[in-house]
């Protein structure tokens, strides 16, 4: 039985590559994450408190853009040629995107871990966010613009295939993955032109010294533009396996095409404008700015809950032709033995619940309870850290076959793996939740304080401190085992049938999709137009107020207490003539000082 | 079309004819690739009966989504208490 390896060759050699790229990143930032995790819980330090944030620099980057991101890439390859059926159009363009986002990706990673060596004069401890006017080595920008071009490549070579495509067939329906994927793509394009404008006219020449300061509201809202949408171009490829592959690894067929692309085409149109959300504590945006932000972010629940209805549906659809019956007995019809499949399913439940914490960030007043508290990480470790990153090491253990010619080396192994992702993710976040609630704040070596207790309604800090430790642990375990099994699929010999690789129809096929929701320049447009209507006026204010260039010089910026001293001995001297001043005292206050500072 | 070139209508499949209230037609063993269903991917070769579009009711899913909307609904009434009864209001003005 013919596999893809067998009909693309070329197509499936580019997405192992970057499924190995993206798997190199999933354990280095794996390995970050625990020692995270055991240093702010105070259960194991091994490294300095201020390399704690180069780590978190690292944990971000590595997983949430790079892990993902190549994930996505080689995934996006694999559906467009199997939907179109047809080779990509030049395998070179597909190479060359994949070197350039490769070295880009290189570039940050070794710019922010240059910051482990003090004897490297380089570090980009800027966080995930890289938010100014904390500042980053130019090559920390430089390859990180280099990695979104490579992903604009990416999505060309792919509008490019659909273009060949549609000359030979143009009175067919998009194929339902390929549709999957353009759409996402333009999302993509449309949403990254606010960090593109950010890293490359404001943050790499700012690095470089070319401008002297730059307006940190105004590079923070450029992120965010991108950040919010970066949240769905993470989720689309774990939607894609939902409606696509998860239907099929249940035993059932997809319930409905076209509300599959309805849900798509809402993503479209609403990623964008509402990247503002993540700013309801910045001040310098009016309410009412982050009021309309909130309002088109509570319409972006309309995709994810009717995802969570055509999904689970398709599921129960498995189910029931596998023998099925009742209310809730159908559940145990489903072939839970099937990582791909489990892997999967937990995934869908973990981001339920990430729903319900993710609409507490969203409402403006409720965001005020736990904002940059640990509550956030506990948010997105659900939904990118499970939602997405579990579905993408369960699908796998399906595509992996498929790509390679190879069965899985172990299945009750990649069973035991998304399980133990499950169980040390329900550990880790639900504490993380807690603790946020309670004001733990995120994003620091040391979250404890001298003269106060957090107060616990329920358990207690130690408790939280060591469900996030174990957690953490497991976790690692798991990503561990997951890249032992996928080494020794890769390890292993080429079979004939390695996996059931099929996707049957939809039950509602795309015939009675309507048409319009094919047509991408519309919905482009439309996306266009609300993303003009949201983000014209509250940047023209930021501009308005703060400047183009703002004033903020970069941070850390080297402070020297001399100045101070003088200044206060010139009072003092001022203020009482005639009195000597013990000048060694005032020596021992600068020294002491500058220990404080450093 | 190319694009369906991989697919089939999912009518594939099951070892035991016509299994328990089957209410489709039975289907015949066609290629499955692990009689146990549990190589991955291979989720179809436990169906024992054919389901199609007008014969699929979604009772289940309305039932786990009830029971979703249930415990958001119950968490939305609990988070008034923890935000407005259990302090002071976080926004004035």
């Amino acid at each position: 039985m013919a596999t893809f390896v067998d009909r693309f060759p070329e197509e499936a050699k580019v997405v192992q590559a970057s499924f190995a790229v993206a798997f190199i990143a999933l354990g280095i930032g794996a390995l970050f994450g625990v020692v995270q995790a055991l240093h702010r819980t105070d259960f194991l330090r091994i490294i300095d408190s201020v390399d704690y944030y180069t780590l978190l620099t690292a944990h971000g980057v590595l997983l949430a853009l790079v892990f993902t991101i190549f994930f996505l890439v080689g995934l996006f390859t694999w559906a467009v040629a199997r939907s179109f059926d047809r080779p990509l159009p030049d395998i070179r363009l597909t190479w060359a995107w994949f070197g350039l986002m490769t070295t880009g990706a290189t570039l940050a990673a070794v710019a922010i871990l240059a910051g482990l060596f003090p004897e490297i004069p380089m570090s980009a401890d800027v966080l995930y966010t890289f938010y100014a006017p904390l500042q980053a080595h130019p090559i920390f920008y430089i390859g990180l613009a280099m990695f979104i071009i490579g992903t604009w490549m990416a999505g060309a070579d792919w509008f490019l295939a659909y273009r060949e495509w549609r000359g030979e067939n143009p009175d067919d329906r998009i194929p339902l993955q390929a549709f999957m994927v353009l759409t996402t793509m333009i999302m993509w394009f449309v949403s990254t032109i606010g960090v593109a404008v950010s890293v490359v006219f404001f943050l790499i020449p700012w690095s470089l010294g070319l401008i002297e300061t730059v307006n940190p509201l105004l590079t923070r809202t450029l992120f965010w533009y991108f950040g919010h949408p970066v949240v769905y171009f993470w989720l689309m490829p774990a939607y894609l396996l939902w409606y696509t592959v998860l239907p099929k690894l249940a035993g059932g067929r997809l319930f409905s095409d076209p509300l599959a692309r309805v849900v798509f085409v809402l993503f479209v149109l609403l990623s964008t404008p509402v990247g503002i959300h993540h700013q309801y504590l910045d001040p310098g945006i009016a309410e009412g700015f982050k009021f309309i932000a909130m309002t088109n972010t509570m319409f972006l629940l309309l995709p994810s809950l009717l995802t969570a209805f055509t999904v689970v549906a398709s599921v129960e659809h498995g189910a029931r032709q596998r023998g099925g019956e009742g209310y809730l007995r159908w559940l145990g019809a489903l072939p839970w033995r099937d990582p791909a499949f489990t892997g999967m399913a937990l995934a869908g439940l973990m981001f339920a619940a990430g729903g319900f914490s993710g609409m507490i960030n969203a409402g403006m007043n409720i965001n005020y309870l736990i904002h940059n508290t640990l509550w956030v990480p506990g948010h997105f470790h659900m939904t990118v850290g499970t939602a997405v990153a579990l579905t993408m090491m369960a699908g796998t253990y399906w595509l992996l076959p498929q790509l390679t010619g190879k069965t899985v080396y172990s299945r009750p192994i990649g069973l035991l793996q998304v399980v133990l992702w499950f169980v040390g993710m329900v550990f880790m976040s639900n504490a993380m939740h807690r603790g946020g609630l309670l004001g733990i704040p995120r994003r620091t070596a040391e979250p404890q304080y001298q003269n106060f207790d957090f107060a616990t309604a329920v358990g207690s800090v130690g408790e939280i401190q060591a469900q996030i430790a174990l957690g953490g642990v497991l976790l690692f375990l798991s990503v561990v085992i997951f890249l032992f099994n996928v080494a020794a699929t890769w390890a292993q010999d080429r079979v004939d049938t390695p996996v059931d690789d099929r996707i049957p129809e939809p039950l509602s096929s795309s015939s009675g999709a309507p048409l319009v929701l094919d047509n991408l320049a519309l919905w482009t447009a439309i996306a266009v137009v609300l993303v003009v209507l949201a983000y014209t006026l509250p940047l023209a204010s930021i501009v308005t107020d703060g400047g183009l260039l703002g004033n903020s010089p970069a941070f850390p910026v080297s402070i020297s207490v001399q100045p101070v001293v003088d200044a206060a001995l010139s009072t003092l001297e001022s203020a009482a003539p005639g009195v000597p001043i013990d000048v060694h005292s005032t020596d021992a206050a600068v020294d002491r000082l500058t220990e404080v500072i450093r | 079309m190319p694009a369906d070139a991989e697919t089939d209508t999912g009518d594939v499949v099951s070892s035991s004819s016509g299994g328990p209230g089957g209410d489709g037609p039975p289907v015949a063993d066609r290629d499955s690739v692990d009689d146990d269903g549990y190589v991955i991917g291979s989720g179809r070769s436990g169906i024992v009966r054919r389901i199609d579009h007008d014969d699929f009711d979604p009772v289940g899913t309305l039932v786990l989504i009830a029971i979703y909307m249930a415990i958001v609904g119950v968490m939305w009434v609990f988070m008034y208490f923890v935000e407005f009864l259990g302090g002071d209001l976080t926004v004035i003005g």
